[in-house]
């Protein structure tokens, strides 16, 4: 482990554009110094209130860049959430990204520090709606509790909450196919399947879906596949405020509902074929032994 | 290799012992302490001379000899750097001990295409405007091809300047580049002007690689990124065999045969032996205050990108 006393002129320098982040954070009491690549966050960027604390020491547990790792992770967000302004114009693009981090004064190179097929700029905005969606499910439940609200019948729900997630791409909407396809990419596959999963268990869970067997699996996939088919619809609909896709949602919806019926039908005309099956089996096959015999 | 690399390194240690001698009875003054010349030990003050005369002495067949030794494999270690750059219109990049300019003609280039996709693109934006605005658009796009992308390419050595600027004109290359003589460890710079900063095989040459990087830091901007391509450890034991086998036994034999330098190759080569590995510099470069720092192998190590911010 090795232990580094910095040169006096750079924690004024290097403070200069993370100590904005820390300054949000100036409230956070110091994690345990056990971890050190987590309490050199507070110590480091604050130097004005501890001039002799010594630049701590790069190796912690994990690696030896780890030691900014919170407030890196922070500038990151700060500047793909500038970026997001300028994807209208430049596409889900490393320039955008470089623009945005030209808003908050830095230089464009600091879009070096991504991927150049924009891929981090659209997973990061595509967990920040799922945020957003998480938290007005949350809200929408709290006034129910509360009793302001009627609970919603759960096709009602899933309309609405998937209608409310689908809104939040109006924006971007002439960029999102580029987006869609860039999630496909092998790299980005886990990451977006990761995102996609947790936001149709959100959707399920603020629906009061607590069950326990295999209709936990079918409840979700059928939402999954609702929601996918859905998006691909508002890619290509150019109905004012998108009705067509809304009514498309609807019905489909109303089909996943159906579903459950369905099943149960199926089951049992399944059987009835089975046996009917069977049946002809033991027939043809006496008519054999009956031949056999003659 | 060895009855080559004897004689000198023994005439060369013997007059640096003598000068050591006397040195020691006046350390601390423009002497300096000990470092590295190759596989000899020298003076810093030494060392910057040697290699200045190193430079001074293979400027002009430069280009021709990175050609031969790296089997033009050399250009496209440069291109990867180029790409990894990935630098967009309007980036101000500072290429230190860039002398041949293979860097900064790279960069405009790269800047020139970025440019004219941009273009494209929002010509094709325009098809539905009237004769007024598509003019007044053309107008606007006509003056620069590099927008306001620049590169500014700073040597210590006047003689590979001096090749460089040769070069940029026998190739064409003249707006948007300047050249600058200056010491990577005292750069003649303001201090948070440069977008980006690359030193290509250069800081090898360095003498006080911490001061070069600190200054590659002062000059930067926030965010901005510092880029450092060098020859590095091969960690592999076949391919270091076989590469040591070519580095001593070939490279200086091209060395006298195409530049009629021997000594000068053999610095080359010894030089690389001495530079530290790739984990070492990373935390070199954290060191002097940059976060993000990473580095990439390329042909199994033999030379490695590096990277970080100033964040």
């Amino acid at each position: 482990v090795r232990c580094q006393l910095s040169p006096p002129q750079r924690p004024l320098q290097a403070s200069a554009v993370l100590r904005r982040v820390s300054g949000e954070q100036k409230k956070e009491p110091l994690a345990s110094s056990s971890q050190q690549q987590f309490d050199s966050h507070p110590t480091d960027h604050q130097p004005e209130q501890e001039p002799q604390g010594p630049r701590p020491s790069y190796t912690g547990q994990g690696g030896q860049e780890s030691e900014d790792y919170e407030s890196e992770e922070q500038l990151q967000h700060r500047i793909l959430t500038a970026a997001l302004e300028f994807v209208p114009e430049h596409g889900w693009t490393a320039e955008a990204i470089a623009e945005g981090a030209k808003t908050l004064g830095l230089s464009v190179a600091a879009a070096g520090m991504f991927h150049s097929d924009g891929s981090e700029l659209i997973l990061h905005f595509v967990s920040q709606c799922n945020a957003k969606l998480a938290e007005q499910l949350e809200q929408e439940q709290k006034l129910v509790q509360l009793g302001e609200a009627e609970k919603k019948p759960t096709d009602q729900f899933l309309r609405d909450a998937v209608e409310a997630r689908l809104r939040m791409l109006i924006p971007y909407i002439e960029k999102w196919p580029q987006a869609l396809s860039i999630l496909l990419l092998p790299h980005n596959i886990p990451s977006s399947l990761n995102l996609l999963t947790s936001m149709i268990d959100d959707i399920w869970h603020y629906a009061g879906d607590q069950s326990t067997d295999f209709n936990w699996y079918t409840r979700r996939a059928v939402l999954t596949g609702v929601y996918n088919t859905t998006e691909l619809v508002m890619m290509q609909d150019s109905s004012p405020d998108f009705e067509e896709t809304w009514r498309f949602l609807e019905n489909r919806v109303a089909d996943a509902m159906n579903m459950g019926n369905t099943a149960n039908q199926v089951q049992s005309t399944g059987e009835a074929v089975v046996q009917g099956l069977m049946g002809a089996a033991v027939t043809v096959s006496n008519a054999e032994t009956i031949r056999a015999v003659r | 290799a060895a009855a080559g690399r004897c004689p000198c390194r023994v005439l060369l240690a013997r007059r640096g012992g003598a000068l050591r001698a006397l040195c020691g009875s006046v350390r601390g003054l423009a002497a300096g302490p000990e470092t590295h010349f190759g596989f000899q030990t020298v003076t810093e003050a030494e060392r910057r001379e040697k290699i200045y005369q190193v430079f001074e002495s293979v400027a002009k067949k430069y280009d021709v000899m990175n050609d031969s030794m790296t089997l033009g494999i050399h250009r496209v270690w440069k291109d990867i750097l180029m790409h990894k750059m990935n630098p967009s219109p309007g980036t101000l990049l500072l290429d230190v001990a860039g002398g041949t300019g293979d860097i900064a003609f790279r960069f405009i280039n790269y800047v020139r295409s970025v440019q004219e996709r941009q273009l494209q693109r929002k010509l094709k934006h325009h098809q539905n405007l009237s004769w007024q605005e598509i003019s007044a658009s053309y107008q606007e796009d006509k003056f620069k091809s590099l927008g306001d992308s620049q590169v500014v390419v700073c040597d210590i050595n006047k003689e590979m300047l001096k090749v460089g600027k040769q070069k940029a004109q026998h190739l064409g290359y003249s707006e948007g580049l300047s050249w600058v003589l200056g010491n990577a460890e005292e750069l003649p710079f303001d201090d948070d002007k440069f977008d980006v900063y690359t030193i290509a095989f250069g800081i090898r040459n360095v003498t006080r690689i911490d001061l070069a990087l600190q200054e590659a830091y002062r000059v930067l901007k926030p965010g901005g990124r510092f880029l450092c391509l060098e020859f590095s450890h091969v960690s592999n034991p076949l391919l270091s065999r076989l590469y040591d086998l070519y580095s001593f036994q070939v490279i200086p034999v091209l060395g006298e045969v195409i530049a009629g330098d021997w000594k000068s190759y053999q610095y080359l080569v010894e030089s690389i032996r001495r530079f530290p590995p790739q984990e070492e510099l990373k935390a070199m470069i954290e060191d002097a205050g940059f976060l993000k720092v990473d580095y990439q192998n390329l042909n199994l190590g033999i030379v490695a990108i590096h990277s970080g911010f100033k964040l």
